[in-house]
């Protein structure tokens, strides 16, 4: 009896461990060589994702750690049309590895050249993502999230002009901060379900046009005190609190939005969840 | 018994030894570059003592060309290194070591083994793959480069026009120009591939070892939780038992009903508790305590039919003469020993085509059907608290001594249980 469990003992310490998943490092990135602007392209399908500023002697910059059995790095640069596409790939069988705790520690983080103008794309998978986008050059700005929770901020003013910031979300949780200092003219956000906080704090330089469109979930907005906002309301079963705002016809302004330099027109268009208004600066009642 | 324990020494010994074993075949090289690599990484170990060797790496073979490969091998091509992973595939094929050691063909450029280096005077042109060697770029590199196991230095005025691809290895830029794009893994698999892809596939004795291990280890789990039940719950076991042994086909079939309502039953009682508004804070105890009491209920009646025929084998060899001791702790040992007789089977043949799926589906039904004959039990005696039940079809008034010293029970006379409780049928 002693030797019979000796022996199952000494087989299960014998037992070989489980296979563990595979991790990678791959980096990526060119040389500035003087260029002046870039389309690029980011496709990221699962995991964590920070992108900044870089250095300027580097035109981007990739450093991604990744699951190498069910991911493929990308990274391709077309010099004839100064653009670039990179991120990582679902590859094979793809999907998500969710018996697994080491999905989540598939990791990049992106950097551009603060020097040249950036007209950027991002496509996200399942992804927590932390996109600074502050002290670039973006002329305009395409983000689409699937299943993912991001977080935008433009903690610096841009330092040229955009033309456009689009925003799509399927289920997820978006937060974009400082729009004000993001300098696009126009700014949309189209969601499907979940929640979505639009944060237009910031140095605003110039007038804006904003258009919220959300299937089914939560919208906040969170208004700068300095600038005129004009909100107007396209809803269905959705609540909405008018925090402050003096309803005008079929809109609702800020106090002073007639005498404001600057002014901010949102629409925004609802079917199920809620929409509400936070203030910044003094007298805020929403942060 | 000396024999039997030097057999069992032997085979724990084997048992450790089997992973090793089961690689120890495919692993022989007769190229010797098993040899070469055990030479390396003994040399990497005395380096690793003595001081950071070359670039901290493993000693890189003498530099020299690459031949080419023969004309039936596919090239691999360096034109385009956008898609790295494809290009790390490609190489890991073309650098597989035949006969006369690693060839290669790269159009548009040249293949180097070991160390390499452009001079600040030099330009190159075409591609350039240099392979378990370090490429110090102090000239110009006209078209792209690609090391395999080796680092990329780009020194001062040091010019590389096209891409950068590292797989093992990094690019450290000390001052030169990229016209391209720079790509690094900082780990590969290119050379050591080969010999990672044998090593997953195990053995068949490895495959039955493992099996016999876990199997072993399920069924001492069992045996240990059975001896518990003993210990604390003998009454509702053997009560449970009988109830299998007396009224096998009422048990099953209420396992099997039992089995269908089980979710629900679950669904009925989570929106019940739902409805009642103030259940809501009862759910999640109510969820756990749903599953504790169906693992249970599971769990134990498997015991208790492992008791039952336990007990129905050691009466049949108490009326054959045999002096041994009838209680329960034998009765679970015995019967779990006959239950994990099938896995066994399994364990051993399993490899055996045709037939070892035939034994596996045998033990699954096997298993299936004693845990629901066991799962039914448990439930009409209420987990053995319902200990008349077994022998409800037979009047109280019936059960005199005479009766249960009288009538056989598979082939025993009946003897009462030691222990206060009362006998339900024949016991």
């Amino acid at each position: 009896m002693r030797g019979l469990l000796l022996s199952a003992l000494a087989l299960t310490l014998a037992a070989p461990g489980a296979a563990a998943q595979t991790l990678r490092s791959f980096s990526t990135y060119r040389q500035w060589h003087g260029e002046t602007s870039m389309e690029a392209r980011l496709e990221f399908a699962a995991g964590a994702l920070r992108l900044a500023a870089g250095r300027p002697n580097e035109l981007y910059r990739m450093d991604v750690l990744y699951d190498g059995d069910r991911y493929a790095p990308l990274s391709d640069y077309d010099a004839a049309r100064g653009a670039v596409t990179f991120g990582l790939r679902a590859e094979g069988d793809g999907g998500l590895r969710v018996v697994s705790r080491n999905q989540l520690r598939q990791t990049a983080s992106v950097t551009f050249s603060p020097r040249n103008d950036l007209a950027l794309a991002v496509a996200l998978g399942a992804v927590d993502g932390d996109l600074e986008l502050g002290g670039l050059r973006l002329t305009s700005l395409e983000l689409e999230a699937g299943a993912s929770r991001a977080t935008v901020r433009f903690s610096q003013p841009n330092a040229t002009r955009c033309r456009a910031a689009t925003m799509s979300s399927g289920a997820a949780e978006l937060t974009v901060l400082g729009l004000g200092n993001s300098r696009c003219d126009r700014i949309a956000f189209e969601g499907g379900v979940g929640r979505v906080t639009l944060d237009f704090g910031g140095a605003w330089t110039s007038n804006s046009a904003v258009s919220v469109k959300m299937a089914l979930g939560q919208v906040t907005l969170r208004l700068p005190r300095q600038v005129g906002v004009r909100l107007t309301l396209d809803k269905f079963l959705a609540s909405f609190e008018p925090e402050g705002m003096v309803r005008r016809g079929t809109s609702y302004l800020s106090p002073g939005y007639d005498q404001a330099s600057r002014h901010l027109d949102i629409d925004v268009t609802t079917a199920v969840g809620g929409v509400s208004v936070e203030w910044e600066g003094p007298g805020s009642t929403g942060r | 018994m000396r024999p039997s324990r030097a057999v069992l020494a032997l085979l724990a010994t084997a048992a450790l030894l089997v992973p090793r074993l089961g690689w120890a075949a495919p692993r022989l090289d007769p190229t010797g570059a098993r040899t070469v690599k055990l030479v390396h990484g003994f040399w990497s170990l005395v380096s690793d003592v003595t001081g950071p060797g070359q670039d901290g790496q493993t000693p890189h073979p003498a530099p020299r060309a690459i031949p080419p490969a023969p004309s039936d091998r596919p090239p691999v091509r360096l034109d385009d290194l956008s898609n790295p992973s494809s290009v790390e595939a490609a190489l890991r094929t073309a650098l597989r070591p035949e006969d006369g050691g690693v060839r290669v063909t790269v159009p548009n450029g040249t293949a180097r083994l070991g160390d390499y280096s452009i001079a600040s005077n030099e330009s190159v042109g075409g591609h350039l793959l240099v392979v378990q060697g370090t490429a110090d770029v102090y000239g110009k590199l006209l078209g792209n480069l690609v090391t395999v196991d080796g680092d990329v230095v780009l020194h001062p005025g040091g010019v590389i026009s096209g891409d950068v691809l590292t797989l093992g290895g990094e690019v450290r830029d000390e001052g030169g120009e990229i016209g391209g794009e720079v790509r690094t893994f900082r780990t590969a698999t290119v050379l050591a591939a080969p010999v990672a892809a044998r090593a997953e596939a195990p053995g068949a004795l490895e495959t039955v070892f493992r099996r016999i291990a876990g199997v072993a280890g399920v069924f001492l789990t069992l045996g240990a939780l059975g001896f518990g039940l003993v210990m604390f719950g003998r009454p509702n076991l053997e009560v449970v038992s009988d109830t299998v042994s007396h009224s096998f086909g009422r048990a099953f079939a209420t396992g099997l009903l039992g089995q269908l309502l089980l979710l629900p039953t679950f669904g009925m009682l989570v929106v019940g508790l739902i409805l009642s508004v103030v259940g809501i804070v009862l759910l999640p105890f109510a969820v756990v305590v749903y599953a504790l009491l169906v693992i249970v209920a599971a769990l134990g009646g498997y015991l208790a039919v492992a008791h039952a025929m336990g007990e129905t084998y050691t009466r049949r060899r108490l009326a054959l003469g045999a002096m041994i001791s009838p209680n329960s702790y034998r009765y679970v040992l015995v019967g779990l020993g006959a239950l994990a007789a099938f896995w066994m089977a399994w364990s051993v043949f399993g490899w055996v085509p045709i037939a070892g799926n035939l034994i596996r589906g045998a033990a699954i039904l096997v298993t299936w059907l004693l845990a629901t004959a066991g799962f039914g039990a448990a439930l009409l005696s209420r987990a053995g608290i319902r200990e008349n039940f077994a022998g409800r079809l037979i009047p109280p008034e019936a059960l005199t001594d005479e009766y249960l010293w009288a009538t056989p029970q598979f082939g025993v006379s009946a003897a009462k249980r030691p222990g206060s409780r009362t006998p339900t049928r024949g016991l």
